[in-house]
């Protein structure tokens, strides 16, 4: 199938403000999403993972670089509103932040419905079915944000964004504000919307098992970079980039005897994307580094269908970590553990004191 | 070479559970109740009755989600519950003595020296206009009366221990020049340099990129095993606990619904509501639907009988008339519930 975004090549410097210094945020980024695909963007804070989503919904321009999404060039920016009539859109982290405080609830949700010039019959339709969508109680449009918890929140945050039936939706961390049963919620929202209505999302998070289970592909980023990029199990199971390597190591599965064994441990933190480093970015912490990651950038290279990586050194990665299959087995486990006596077929399993 | 995360596992860093189980508590909580005026209302009880301890070299894991009484019961250990709560009954010993009876005088002359408390938000506890140095080393000087030279130097120490780069330029850093995560270090380092006997830590990782938490969470648990000290671990990060902590306590709604060592609470978890939690983080639709009621249901919190039971699919007639007390299902293992969810 063919893509619905494709991006080539992109690049956003930031000027520092009194200074003839540029902030590097991202450094040559080339990925593409399919229709009804999730693409999940990792990577510490600092790596430029949410100014490529801003790149893509028109927040920013980007400084070079092409941005395609089906036949519309979007780095063309005055093009980006009217031509897209709301097939990209956003979800923000902080739901409390990202709505107006102001606004009732129906208000927020139908307002990029405005651009789109309905009718306000349509315009109450599209709201209500949007609402419904998101399952909360139609009794609520005309709340305020400040009487929803922040779950219900978040749920407008994406009614608002599916109002206008996007194609592609970028979310930006949409669950990491929330507590575990409300993340729960959402994600498992998202999943239905997007079985229903295929739509495409890119979702930008470090809460790196919450992508394992609903990416179907994943790109790692480092520096502005995507060092590593493939279908999601490869990646996770066999990453061959040192960096993919160290930060799955740091996933805590909430389960004590199942870790993820790397020879990777990262220490220090990311560098500053200010005067970056000739040669791999990675260099100074990477335990594989060899004189020549110094010295040059390492090219991309594909090591398998859909997989590719930035990694001179990608051979001896794969030979020295085992391929792991810890979120598999966690899955497994968890279905033991506690599914053992669900209460949802029959009462008889239960054990009662 | 092994990750961060093998070496946190490791039990020479953290296996001090056994020992410390035989080990007389360090901090016990007993019966404490937090109340928070509610206008004309009856007073809300924020934190219902809780008992709980920890043992010198023992780390206790406290989660639940926001609401819980998380911080409550952090502050209020300190002998600070917020304002405009206050302790209505109820009592914390520490080292043998009642600490909410000290006067703020005695109060303030053990926190910072043998208690301890780390916080989220690490900028925000730190003054932008003094030096991280400085900050460090007033800690030793007013808690622990050393001179200028020994204290600096004891600050420096405890900013190579906390692994911060260039420890000596470092010292004369500002604030607003360390990232989250350095900033984050810096208040460990002010936290344990005067050793304290227990620390808390207040959801202090989570705002963290989950390499340089792990780096976090293996450093003080070096640093407490270290001291020998205790640390009460509070998070809604289920997963952190399951790597780091000895034992683990489940709030719900003011109440500590289960208490486990470690293996038990996470393989053989009793109370629905930890069930829930767990089935939240397993990423399958159809477990988090078993644990789970609908949403249309009655979410209010039943005024009498267990306060779980407008969310619990077990609940039974029972649970909503008559409050379940803390059994101890298994040796060490206990769960509020009338029904509590056995093993096969």
């Amino acid at each position: 199938m063919s893509a619905i975004l494709a991006i080539e090549d992109l690049y956003k410097r930031f000027p520092i403000a009194g200074s003839r210094q540029v902030v590097q945020a991202i450094n040559g980024v080339s990925l593409s999403i399919r229709p009804g695909e999730t693409l999940g963007l990792v990577g510490e804070s600092g790596s430029g993972k949410t100014t490529v989503g801003r790149c893509i919904v028109g927040l920013l321009e980007p400084s070079s670089g092409s941005i395609r999404f089906r036949d519309t060039d979007l780095a063309r920016r005055n093009l980006h509103r009217r031509q897209l009539a709301g097939k990209i859109q956003f979800v923000f982290q902080e739901p409390n932040e990202s709505l107006d405080p102001r606004m009732r609830i129906g208000e927020t949700i139908s307002e990029p419905l405005i651009p789109l010039k309905l009718d306000r019959e349509r315009r109450q339709r599209k709201t209500a079915a949007a609402l419904a969508l998101v399952r909360l109680a139609p009794t609520l449009l005309d709340s305020y944000p400040s009487e929803l918890s922040s779950g219900q929140q978040q749920r407008v945050g994406i009614a608002r964004a599916m109002v206008t039936e996007p194609e592609l939706v970028v979310l930006d961390e949409p669950t990491s504000a929330l507590d575990p049963s409300a993340r729960a919620e959402i994600i498992d929202l998202l999943r239905r919307i997007q079985a229903e209505r295929n739509t495409a999302y890119l979702l930008i998070s470090h809460d790196l098992s919450t992508v394992r289970f609903i990416s179907h592909r994943v790109a790692v980023m480092y520096l502005g970079m995507i060092v590593e990029q493939g279908d999601t199990e490869t990646v996770f199971n066999r990453p061959r980039h040192p960096y993919s390597s160290g930060l799955l190591s740091s996933v805590m599965l909430p389960h004590p005897h199942l870790a993820i064994e790397s020879s990777v441990s990262l220490r220090g933190e990311i560098p500053s994307p200010i005067n970056l480093p000739k040669g791999c970015f990675l260099a100074s912490r990477c335990p594989f580094v060899i004189d020549r990651c110094k010295q040059e950038m390492p090219p991309r290279e594909t090591v398998g269908p859909n997989h590719m990586v930035h990694c001179f050194r990608h051979a001896d990665v794969a030979a020295t970590i085992p391929a792991s299959d810890t979120f598999n087995t966690f899955m497994r486990e968890a279905e033991r553990i506690l599914g053992r006596s669900a209460p949802a077929g029959s009462l008889a399993n239960i054990h009662l004191e | 070479m092994r990750g961060t995360l093998a070496a946190m596992n490791d039990p020479a860093v953290i296996g001090q559970g056994e020992a410390s189980r035989t080990a007389p508590p360090l901090i016990e909580v007993r019966d404490l109740h937090i109340t928070f005026p509610a206008g004309g209302d009856e007073p809300k009880e924020v934190l219902k009755g809780i008992d709980l301890s920890v043992s010198s070299g023992e780390i206790v894991g406290l989660v639940g989600e926001s609401g819980a009484g998380k911080t409550t019961l952090a502050r209020s250990i300190l002998g600070m519950p917020p304002a405009p709560g206050r302790i209505s009954a109820g009592e914390v010993f520490f080292e043998g003595r009642q600490i909410l009876e000290l006067s703020e005088p005695e109060l303030r002359r053990l926190r910072g020296r043998r208690l301890s408390v780390v916080v989220p938000n690490p900028r925000a506890e730190l003054n932008p206009l003094l030096t991280i140095g400085h900050q460090i080393s007033s800690m030793a000087k007013i808690h622990l009366h050393v001179g200028n030279q020994e204290a600096r130097k004891m600050a420096l120490q405890m900013l190579h221990d906390v692994q911060i780069p260039d420890p000596e330029r470092r010292m004369k850093a500002y604030p607003h020049e360390l990232s989250g995560g350095m900033a984050q270090r810096v208040v460990i380092a002010m936290a344990l340099i005067c050793s304290p006997a227990f620390i808390i830590s207040d959801d202090a990782t989570s705002g963290l990129d989950v390499t340089v938490q792990a780096q976090v969470l293996a450093l003080l648990a070096r640093l407490a095993a270290d001291n020998g000290s205790a640390m009460l671990f509070i998070t809604r990060d289920v997963g952190i606990t399951a790597h780091f902590c000895n034992r683990i306590a489940v709030l719900y709604s003011g109440e500590i619904m289960e208490l486990a060592a470690r293996d038990d609470m996470f393989l053989k978890p009793a109370h629905p509501y930890t069930l829930m939690l767990l089935a939240a983080f397993s990423h399958s639709p159809r477990l988090r639907e078993a644990w789970s009621v609908p949403e249309t249901g009655e979410r209010q919190e039943p005024r009498e009988g267990c306060r779980y039971a407008n969310r619990c699919p077990l609940a039974q007639p029972v649970c909503r008339a008559q409050a379940p007390s803390f059994n101890e299902i298994e040796p060490g293992h206990f769960a509020r519930c009338h029904f509590p969810v056995r093993p096969a």
